[in-house]
């Protein structure tokens, strides 16, 4: 089985590839990787500190947002409505091997 | 060896964010993790939401993958108790007989749940929720049918009610208050969550004190200072927590419900810090002086530590924030109530979702946010920023919250 490698940009705009492991979650793999996603709530859909933007076709190859996602985003700072997904809520799949991830700026 | 050595007793949320963030801030020593429980790190929430669900999966989601400690070599003791600190030789002994020096020690041995002390405490039946032991062992309990009598409406009291109403439980809370969640909400939330789970089933009596519990070898009801019993196969006491502070008591560092600590989680012994459920935070000049069960607290209070040891200065200042889940509603609090606040319902309860805001000195102090996420992020910024609130303004939801800010008192806070 092949690797579901993923590139995520940082809050520098560095970029570093990382392997997204199966049943993980993608904020689990940002903070398994030290990308610096606080998920205060642990994913449950709580904070909004694992906040991500993802590529417009990516984002719509997605399920949809839910409404406690959503409600979350839009009141986040730098909700992107084409681009923002808490990252607690996306799980890994192998479609999703080569994306790129944004890690949102920090909140005030 | 020992002089470079971290040792962190407890392996729940804060004791790991603490091991994390020393090997996020790359401490050149090592950091030993010791944890009673065997097996992994585990998220403590989900044991009584998601984990008590019908069909729900046996995997609880670990804080940590067990790798990734081995990759940042957090070295992990699992299955051993520290029995003792000895603060002057600063070492720690473990119930294998073993000690472990240490450079600094960080306690976070959380909290307990308060075990019933009537009658009867002893009887199999009767369920406490804090481990992942203790929500398998509820879990296998709740069958369909079964009398299931919870003790105390708090958050875990609820979050039971809720699952064993849906595991087709006959379900009765016993609370001694005359609403549930008296503690941390007003009574207008209250009120929406009784009527939401006496819609799902549930019973529940009000200034009831428990007196008795009675059983032929295993429970069978539970008696009420007026002389009702109610009949239970399945008793759970969610009754609170007490913090877990022995420990430090026996080494004679400063207790009191809770391990005294500071703004960067020291303790009175300056070689060890405590962090989470088991401290009581104590700022003076701040008028601040509580204990928390929180868990966004016990993740700052994580780093707090870390930084302080690493030298770095802590100047972030959170708002505590917590959550609780029941029948699919979700309760989100920021900052912390009192029970003289002005109260602002914002929205009407009827519709499902609301926000009451908890004014003082007509400054937002907290807010309850109830299926109303989007209060809650702009809510919890102006409990930080101390804002001062228009009510008639913030009453209405077609008004965004921001629109009733006054002006914004102290931007640095």
């Amino acid at each position: 089985m092949s690797k579901t490698l993923i590139n995520v940009i940082d809050r520098e705009g560095a970029t570093r590839e990382v392997e997204w492991e199966p049943e993980q979650s993608l904020m689990e793999t940002l903070r398994d990787n030290d990308f610096p996603v606080l998920a205060s709530c642990g994913g449950t859909v709580s904070c909004a500190t694992c906040h991500v933007f993802l590529e417009k076709p990516v984002l719509e190859s997605l399920a949809d947002r839910s409404e406690d996602e959503l409600e979350l985003l839009e009141d986040a700072e730098h909700y992107n409505p084409e681009a923002s997904r808490l990252s607690c809520q996306v799980q890994q799949c192998d479609s999703l091997g080569g994306i790129n991830v944004i890690i949102a700026p920090e909140e005030d | 060896m020992s002089e470079e050595a971290i040792v962190i007793i407890g392996a729940g949320h804060a004791g790991v964010q603490a091991a994390v963030r020393l090997a996020e801030l790359e401490w050149a020593g090592r950091i030993i993790v010791v944890e009673e429980q065997d097996g992994p790190t585990y998220e403590r929430p989900p044991l009584s939401k998601e984990f008590l669900k019908p069909g729900a999966s046996d995997e609880i989601a670990a804080l940590r993958k067990e790798s990734y400690f081995e990759d940042k070599r957090i070295e992990r003791i699992t299955g051993a108790t520290v029995t003792g600190i000895d603060a002057g030789a600063r070492s720690v002994t473990l119930s294998d007989g073993t000690s472990l020096g240490y450079f600094r020690l960080i306690i976070a041995t959380g909290s307990q749940a308060r075990a019933l002390t009537v009658p009867g405490s002893e009887l199999p039946g009767i369920h406490l929720l804090k481990t992942r032991d203790d929500a398998q062992a509820l879990r296998r309990a709740m069958r369909p049918g079964a009398h299931v009598v919870i003790i105390g409406a708090g958050y875990i009291g609820l979050e039971v009610a809720a699952a064993a109403a849906k595991l087709g439980c006959t379900t009765t809370v016993l609370e001694f208050q005359d609403r549930v969640m008296s503690r941390v909400t007003s009574a207008p939330v209250s009120r929406h969550f009784e009527q939401l789970h006496q819609e799902q089933g549930t019973r529940f009596v009000f200034g009831a004190a428990v007196t008795e519990v009675r059983g032929n070898g295993k429970v069978q009801e539970v008696v009420t200072a007026d002389g009702s019993a109610y009949a239970a196969d399945v008793v759970v006491a969610g009754i609170g927590v007490l913090p877990r502070q022995a420990l430090a008591e026996a080494a004679g560092i400063d207790v009191k419900d809770g391990i005294l600590v500071d703004a960067d989680s020291r303790t009175s012994d300056p070689n060890v810090y405590a962090i989470g459920d088991v401290t009581r935070l104590i700022i003076k000049d701040q008028g601040i002086n509580r204990r928390l069960e929180s868990i966004q607290s016990a993740l700052a209070q994580a780093v707090s530590a870390a930084n302080s040891i690493m030298g770095l200065t802590n100047t972030k200042h959170e708002v505590p924030w917590f959550w609780t889940v029941q029948h699919g509603v979700r309760l989100q609090t920021a900052g912390l109530r009192l029970p003289e606040d002005d109260i602002i319902v914002r929205g009407n309860p009827k519709d499902g979702r609301f926000s009451v805001l908890y004014l003082r000195d007509g400054r937002l102090a907290a807010i309850d946010t109830i299926a109303a996420l989007s209060d809650f992020t702009v809510g919890k910024k102006l409990v930080a920023s101390g804002a001062e609130i228009d009510p008639e303004i913030a009453a209405d939801p077609a008004n965004k919250l921001t629109t009733a800010v006054r002006e914004l008192v102290d931007e640095t806070r």
